[in-house]
């Protein structure tokens, strides 16, 4: 015997099918926030609806960094304690504001939004290396700082940018990769303490 | 269907990562290439949580142990440890470690066990990793690859008239038949498809011998037109986003 499907309301489906568009949320996940939303907490709701289309309104790419910024230039990229002649090249804003934590570092960013993957096709214009060239071009900028992540993908997008730069002289260089600090050898993966073999350095 | 009745364990089986997707919040669906099973896909729990032990360790193109159950499709990898601390790729180096991994990715079906093919592939990467000239690298794989997927190319014979290859001579190889000597001195008209190469990078293929330039184009696009063939019409996105990146 053929169960009847529960009656569900048009815009609950929407709702459920919108919020699968978020990464790791399966149909189950998206339900259970669907309801908790409209049962629960209505006022959030509206505020998270205002906040998105208020964010897909004004962010976008910042002109010389590619970070989102609601402004054409970031206040970052405006700052006048910045030092405009080091460039440091990370993949995503997470690892920008990472870098930034640090406090160890005071120049300049450009945020790819992604690496290259060939095995997925993502090649050089799905992260705007022209636009990259285009800015380490400025002739301020004296030196750039691969810190892309330490991943195969990583790798390779360094290899590329570090080419195209040397082809234009300007210098390159790559963030160090090792034991992290505090690190004991003990307790660190085998693939670090080997690289970190291969990389050592003279003292 | 009773699970447990299919459940297989695999223990400490020498394979390679060859792609890696994420999965839910914090864990890793592995395209693993494994000597005795071929290649076979293995959900990596919790890989991505910052300090997964495992996260170090589930590179491409490091030789590894894995440790894993499968009852269907999809298995359970339980352990990934180091098995040799190869040099790691660098720059085009890398990037043919991609072209390897996406040529297994299209063309090698799933649990399909090749273990000469799987031999192939890390001595490859092996060569790789130690700077060997990456044209003889990648054309060794590519022929043992064909050959091992039962579509070996014909290399020391006319496949019309069955007589030995003349290395003087030009050939139009026929990617379903194999070489035939070229009457016309441009190539037959109406055979355009086929690739025309030498009867030397014919022998030379055969023996793996790439120290000639004439032989590396012609090896080259022979055996880029043969596996084009099999990908029915595909396009390899290594190969594209090299093109790309050396426009720039």
């Amino acid at each position: 015997m053929a169960k009847e499907p529960i009656p569900t309301a048009k815009g609950v489906e929407r709702l459920v099918e919108a919020l699968r568009v978020l990464p790791g949320v399966g149909p189950r996940s998206a339900q259970r926030m669907a309801y908790y939303l409209l049962q629960h907490d209505r006022a959030g709701a509206d505020l998270l609806a205002q906040a998105m289309a208020a964010a897909l309104a004004r962010v976008r790419h910042c002109a010389r960094c590619n970070n989102f910024t609601e402004d054409e230039v970031c206040s970052l990229c405006r700052s006048s304690r910045r030092d405009p002649s080091l460039l440091c090249v990370v993949e995503t804003p997470a690892d920008l504001a990472m870098v930034e934590q640090t406090l160890s570092y005071s120049g300049m960013y450009f945020v790819l939004m992604g690496r290259l993957s060939p095995l997925d096709g993502v090649g050089a214009r799905d992260i705007g290396l022209d636009r990259l060239l285009a800015r380490a071009s400025d002739g301020e900028v004296q030196e750039v700082i691969l810190a892309t992540n330490f991943t195969n993908e990583g790798e390779a997008t360094a290899h590329y940018i570090a080419e195209m730069l040397r082809a234009r002289k300007i210098k390159a260089s790559r963030i160090a990769r090792g034991v992290p600090l505090g690190g004991e050898l003990e307790y660190v993966d085998v693939g670090t303490i080997s690289q970190a073999i291969l990389d050592r350095r003279g003292l | 269907m009773d699970n447990r009745a299919t459940r297989r364990r695999a223990d400490n089986e020498a394979g390679f990562v060859l792609h890696t997707h994420p999965y839910k919040e914090t864990s890793l669906v592995v395209e693993a290439f494994t000597r005795r099973f071929g290649r076979v896909a293995l959900l990596a729990r919790g890989a991505r949580r910052p300090r997964s032990a495992m996260r170090g360790v589930l590179l491409a193109f490091h030789p590894l142990r894995l440790s894993w159950s499968a009852s269907g499709e999809l298995g359970t990898l339980v352990a990934a440890e180091w098995a040799a601390g190869l040099r790691s790729l660098e720059g085009l180096g890398l990037m043919c470690g991609f072209y390897l991994n996406e040529l297994l990715l299209r063309l090698l079906p799933r649990e399909d066990p090749h273990e000469e093919l799987f031999d192939a592939y890390a001595g490859s990467l092996a060569r790789l990793s130690a700077r060997a000239p990456h044209a003889a690298v990648l054309r060794g794989f590519e022929r043992r690859m064909l050959a091992e997927l039962g579509y070996a190319p014909v290399l020391e014979r006319d496949a019309a008239t069955g007589l030995a290859i003349e290395p003087e001579r030009r050939y139009a190889y026929e990617p379903d038949r194999g070489p035939v000597a070229v009457t016309g001195r441009e190539g037959r008209p109406g055979v355009g498809a086929d690739v025309v190469v030498s009867g030397r990078t014919l022998l030379d293929l055969a023996r793996d011998e790439y120290e000639c330039a004439e032989t590396r184009d012609e090896a080259r696009a022979l055996l880029r037109a043969l596996i084009a063939h099999r990908l029915g019409g595909q396009t390899l996105h290594t190969r594209t986003v090299l093109m790309e990146l050396q426009e720039l």
